[in-house]
């Protein structure tokens, strides 16, 4: 009897800590997903989510604050966004506040990202809509990349025919860089001009023991 | 009832049949009907457990009991296979995670994987070596040396009190130690990622809940109420079903314990199908 009564104490003590251990579990999950805090309402409307989910974390400040409640098409321009946000954090959100939507690291989830408004004093309130900014899509980047990339290989083959035609001599440049003939002629231009120079040295030692140049 | 066991006892005679037919030579037909005659007979003993589980008197100490020898006892062991598969599987996860740079990512998948599959799945079929057998050994013995044709003839119901507790207490049991499992499971992995790396506690707890949700816990958490059923059931069909003789006891163990692990994996394959359902 007194076996059977440790042997229910032990059967008590592993369902308590069974179901305590669960029910821990269950508020830590939930904590993360905001569910046992208090929270507001905001909304905001974006023309691209760019694969945002409902269940993202929302930052503010680099700091995970509250989570997208919902996403739902509005109009084939606008996508409008739901978010719970920690209402402890609610002092340092202005009415003025920008919502973007960036990505956890290259390969990462995305979030969105509350930047403080500047300037106000006024508080966020419940049900606001937060302005946001159009995230950058990557097909966007791509076709400028196009463009960019376009250019540059007009670029590139005017500059292998220019250089094409300077190594062939071609051209003002082409002849002044490859043509020898110039060369040479510097060259007897220089050596002219030493030789001039020369003369003209000796004209003027001769000139200063002229006596019509005495007094100068 | 006794009709019941009119019907279950003509079924087995009908096996009997059908075992011989399988000797003097008519084999792939007496394997299909052995097949469909052994579904059919577990059928009948599940809707009899329904049919018996809210009909009082109700044997609520052998329960207490039960659930002490199935539940408590089994924790060490469930803890000791919990603590391990979290170390092991944090330590061979991490060479592939480190060829993608990714490291950090450790304990969200680690948790992931323990809490969804790993820590169900292993508890489960260290719950059917351990328990499975046990009932099928138990029912199996008191069988073969009569003890349950007597406790019919006493007026206790040999059902209620052998097979609704144990099915019972296996399915409440089950969920609560696959829950302690996890959490053993998740300190093993802290121990694993802190081998060759250095993570403090408080890292990785905040970790480990950053990637779990609730459509990780919960599918994860009912399911273990049928990997639990189904084990027990399978039991104490086979102990209770067992054939006279010695040898029909080690028979009703061994197929317990296989037909319980097949069933804990047949259940797996179809709450996946249906978690991912809800899941898009």
């Amino acid at each position: 009897m007194k076996q059977d009564l440790s042997n229910k104490i032990k059967l008590g003590v592993f369902v308590t800590l069974g179901v305590a251990v669960f029910i821990i579990g269950i508020y830590f999950v939930g904590e993360r997903q905001q569910l046992f805090r208090s929270t507001f309402r905001v909304s905001g409307v974006f023309k691209d989510v760019a694969g945002l989910q409902a269940g993202n974390n929302v930052r503010f400040s680099g700091i995970n604050v509250g989570t997208v409640e919902s996403i739902s098409v509005v109009s084939d321009t606008s996508v409008r966004i739901e978010i719970l946000i920690d209402e402890d954090t609610r002092k340092f959100i202005k009415k003025n506040a920008v919502a973007s939507i960036g990505s956890e690291g290259l390969m990462g989830n995305k979030i969105l990202i509350i930047s403080p408004g500047i300037g106000t004093k006024n508080q966020i309130e419940d049900n606001d809509k937060i302005a946001t900014v159009q995230p950058v899509n990557m097909d966007e980047i791509l076709a400028s990349l196009k463009t960019t990339i376009d250019n540059t290989s007009n670029v590139t083959s005017d500059l292998s025919k220019i250089t094409h035609e300077i190594q062939t001599g071609k051209g003002t440049i082409g002849k002044l860089l490859m043509d020898k003939s110039i060369a040479n002629n510097f060259d007897s231009t220089f050596v002219n001009l030493k030789s001039g120079s020369a003369e003209f040295r000796k004209l003027m030692e001769k000139a200063k023991s002229s006596w019509l140049l005495w007094g100068f | 009832m006794e009709k019941h066991i009119s019907h279950i006892a003509g079924n087995e005679n009908q096996m009997k049949e059908i075992t011989q037919g399988a000797s003097s030579g008519n084999f792939s037909n007496s394997i299909f009907k052995k097949f469909f005659l052994e579904v059919s007979m577990i059928t009948i003993f599940t809707l009899r457990f329904f049919k018996e589980v809210w009909k009082p008197p109700y044997e609520f100490n052998e329960l207490l009991r039960q659930s002490f020898l199935i539940g408590y006892k089994s924790f060490p062991l469930v803890g000791i296979t919990g603590f391990i598969i979290g170390l092991v599987l944090t330590v061979q996860s991490r060479p592939t995670l480190m060829k993608f740079g990714a490291v950090s990512l450790l304990p969200a998948m680690v948790a992931v994987s323990i809490i969804r599959e790993i820590g169900p799945a292993i508890t489960a079929l260290i719950f059917a070596g351990k328990v499975g057998s046990g009932i099928g050994a138990e029912l199996a013995s008191m069988k073969v040396t009569e003890q349950i044709d007597a406790m019919q003839v006493s007026w206790t119901n040999p059902f209620k009190y052998l097979v609704v507790t144990r099915v019972l207490s296996a399915t409440l049991m089950l969920p609560l130690l696959v829950v302690l499992a996890d959490a053993v499971g998740l300190f093993g992995a802290y121990v694993g990622v802190n081998l060759k790396g250095s993570v403090s506690f408080h890292l990785f707890f905040s970790q480990v809940f950053q990637s779990l949700e609730f459509k990780d816990v919960f599918p994860a958490f009912i399911k273990t109420f049928f990997f639990g059923f189904a084990i027990a059931i399978v039991g104490s069909y086979k102990g209770y079903n067992a054939n006279k003789g010695t040898e029909g006891v080690g028979k009703a163990a061994n197929s317990a314990v296989v037909f319980g692990s097949l069933m804990v994996f047949l259940i797996d394959v179809v709450a996946v199908q249906i978690t991912s359902l809800f899941e898009n």
